[in-house]
């Protein structure tokens, strides 16, 4: 026999009364913090220091591994060793494994680590010198921010804001998870309620949050524009949120969420859970980032690049307003977005343009790992919108960022 | 005195006396029920979600569906 | 018998629990929706091998969302299996109402008063014979994350078998709901 919600409840009820017994209970420092931290006068100034603690750790830990070590291991040591060693090579081989002979000889121009290109000196400093740090930082942070159960209280604070554009207060936990890769970001949109509310999540991860590779590669190259990179990316996420939730249909039920306790963080559940997600992106990431060197290097060593560049010159310029320097990275954004901004040209671009082409590069086509969870999770009809989405995104966002590049005259 | 569980004021406790049809399926199993007690946490301003204590538990609901349920609260 | 779910609302440990006894490697986070698909693996039982199912949470048996959803359908295409509802001893009341729609649909289930400790402290007291009597069903009270009553659980799940609401309403005195409205 099935009862209904009230025959059940009423039978719950009447088992607790006989079973269950309620103490009185001090409530101690943890449930102020918990109470405290829910509340907008404390828990928005708590939650932005939270977040600028997040970021503050970020850039020391990953500053610390790349520029402190793994900056000079291969500028220094590694890269030099590899052009003296190899040097018999045949031309081509060496070019794809070490990098192009003249720049060698020139002594790079500049930083070795980029400048150099080869599978074996680039291809290897971007995803252990940089992109390895960066990612293990963020998701260390993420698995502390996890398991102390802010996470729910921080989706009550914004569902404020973000319920006007129609998502959930939840969806903020996909949005920083996507912070340290698309792919989980993606499947944690599932506990969303609908499927409008899902696929406007998963169209805005899509489009506007960096991954932590990319962070990690902006942080190294460009960290003086970062934050303007992110109040753009920040201001397309709810601006096109806005208009997605006008134009799709469906419904955007109101958040109703359980707020579980704060708890220590256990230690082993977080090194274990950071453990485990910095072997996938091993995993994942690194064939593709040497992939995508060797792509670049074999364009280059044929002369493809050149007439590849010449042919998208018109385009670049008139979207993306960025010298055809730029093509290599727009031909392996496809592949990993976090090699295309490490192979910018940003000795040949205004700082303006530079800052312009990382916005751009993020929003981007997903990288292959992210478009292949898009499959899994969205229906045809959902995924040719989010492409059409990113393409309107990208053209709008071009054509405003060019605008006003113009009118500062930058 | 009844009100709506979205106009109960912060720390104002009250029993619920009635959730109307279609919520009732939605939070059943979060605890909150008629004839219960239930406490208001918090409310968040430009009309965000409240949370509230039931039991214990402690939910954060949207203010639109706190309209749909009815508190008794004691003056 | 040959599959054993473990169900129960979100963030009551149930990953946890899966984790230890199938030596699994999934995601345990302290916020509710963790688990959103099912993962399966292997445990011992009376030194046979059968199958284990870490069940993303759920409030009730009526979805709410996609996650949910993967919970009641998975629920009801395993006919032959065996139930351990995962409870937050804290928060036994709520616990309970989910576990009772689990016997209604006439599963044997096995209920584990999860987070022993947090409910100690929070000076929740379940008199755990008494539930056992009440529900007639094997109840035993655990703490995840240390394995605290883990072999208690494991060597009663054979005790775990169907029972009839009524039997239930019974014990607690009848059904009185039909009378006092
Ligand atoms: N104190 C205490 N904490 C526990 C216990 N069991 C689990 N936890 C913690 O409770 C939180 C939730 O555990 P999970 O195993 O992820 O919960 P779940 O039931 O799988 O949750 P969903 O996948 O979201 O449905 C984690 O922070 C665990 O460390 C316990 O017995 N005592
Ligand atoms: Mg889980």
């Amino acid at each position: 026999m099935k009862l209904t919600i009230d025959q059940r409840w009423d039978l719950v009820d009447r088992i607790a009364k006989e079973t269950v017994e309620v103490g009185t209970y001090k409530p101690g420092l943890r449930d102020a913090v918990a109470d405290a931290t829910v509340r907008p006068a404390i828990g928005i100034p708590f939650a932005i220091a939270v977040l600028y603690g997040f970021w503050t750790f970020f850039g020391e830990f990953a500053g610390l591994f790349t520029d402190g070590f793994f900056v000079r291991i291969f500028g220094t040591h590694w890269i030099p060793f590899l052009g003296e060693k190899l040097a018999g090579l045949p031309d081509w081989a060496f070019t794809i494994l070490v990098g192009d002979r003249a720049v060698f000889a020139e002594g790079f121009g500049g930083d070795p680590c980029f400048a150099a290109g080869g599978i074996l000196t680039t291809g290897l400093f971007m995803p252990f010198g940089i992109v390895l740090w960066a990612v293990l930082a963020l998701f260390l942070m993420l698995a502390v921010l996890e398991d102390t159960g802010y996470l729910p209280r921080l989706a009550s604070l914004v569902d404020s804001v973000l319920h006007k554009i129609g998502l959930h207060g939840f969806a903020i936990v996909p949005t920083l998870v996507s912070l340290g890769c698309n792919v989980p970001g993606v499947t944690a949109c599932r506990p969303l309620e609908t499927r409008k509310q899902r696929f406007m999540m998963i169209a805005l991860l899509g489009v506007f949050v960096p991954c932590g590779a990319q962070i990690g590669m902006m942080e190294e190259l460009v960290p003086e524009l970062i934050g303007w990179v992110f109040l753009t990316l920040a201001i397309g996420y709810l601006g096109f949120g806005w208009v997605l939730n006008k134009v799709w249909p469906g419904e955007s039920p109101e958040i109703l969420m359980d707020m579980p306790p704060y708890q220590a963080p256990v230690w082993s559940n977080v090194l274990r859970k950071t453990w485990n997600r910095t072997r996938h992106f091993l995993f994942v990431a690194v064939p593709f980032v040497l992939l995508g060197c060797l792509i670049v290097m074999v364009l280059y060593a044929t002369g493809a690049m050149d007439a590849l560049a010449s042919a998208l010159q018109p385009f670049l310029m008139a979207v993306f307003g960025v010298p055809a320097e730029a093509t290599p990275s727009l031909v392996v954004g496809f592949l990993r977005k976090d090699l295309a901004i490490g192979l910018l040209p940003i000795e040949a671009m205004t700082t303006y343009q530079v800052f312009k082409s990382v916005v751009l590069l993020t929003i981007y086509f997903p990288c292959l790992a992210t478009f292949a969870m898009l499959l899994r999770e969205l229906n045809w009809k959902e995924i040719l919108y989010t492409l059409g989405f990113l393409v309107v995104t990208i053209l709008v966002f071009g054509s405003i960022l060019n605008l006003i590049g113009m009118a500062g005259g930058w | 005195m009844e009100k709506k569980l979205s106009e109960m004021k912060y720390e104002e406790e009250g029993i619920v006396k009635e959730i109307r049809e279609g919520l009732k399926d939605k939070i059943a199993g979060m605890g909150i029920r008629e004839g219960r007690g239930i406490k208001m946490m918090t409310k968040q301003p430009i009309k965000g979600p409240a949370v509230v204590a039931v039991d214990r538990a402690n939910t954060s609901i949207g203010l639109g569906l706190a309209d749909k349920i009815i508190v008794e609260v004691g003056k | 018998m040959n599959k054993v779910l473990l169900m129960g609302q979100a963030n009551v440990g149930k990953s946890v629990f899966f984790n230890r006894l199938a030596g699994a490697n999934v995601t345990v986070s302290n916020y509710p929706g963790t688990s959103v698909d099912f993962d399966k693996g292997r445990m011992l039982l009376e030194g046979k091998h059968v199958d284990l199912i870490d069940v993303p949470g759920t409030f009730s048996l009526q979805p709410k969302d996609r996650a949910e959803e993967v919970a009641v359908k998975m629920l009801e295409q395993e006919k032959d299996t065996v139930v351990i509802c995962v409870i937050d001893a804290s928060k036994v009341e709520r616990g309970l109402y989910l576990a009772l729609e689990i016997i209604e649909r006439g599963y044997p289930v096995i209920v584990a008063l999860n987070m022993w400790d947090t409910a100690k402290n929070a000076k929740v007291k379940t008199d755990v014979k008494k539930l056992e009597q009440i529900l007639g069903v094997p109840v035993v009270p655990t703490v995840a994350t240390t394995s605290e009553g883990f072999k208690e659980l494991v060597s009663r799940m054979r005790e775990a078998a169907p029972v009839a609401i009524e039997e239930i309403t019974k014990s607690v005195g009848g059904d009185k709901s039909e009378t006092h409205n």
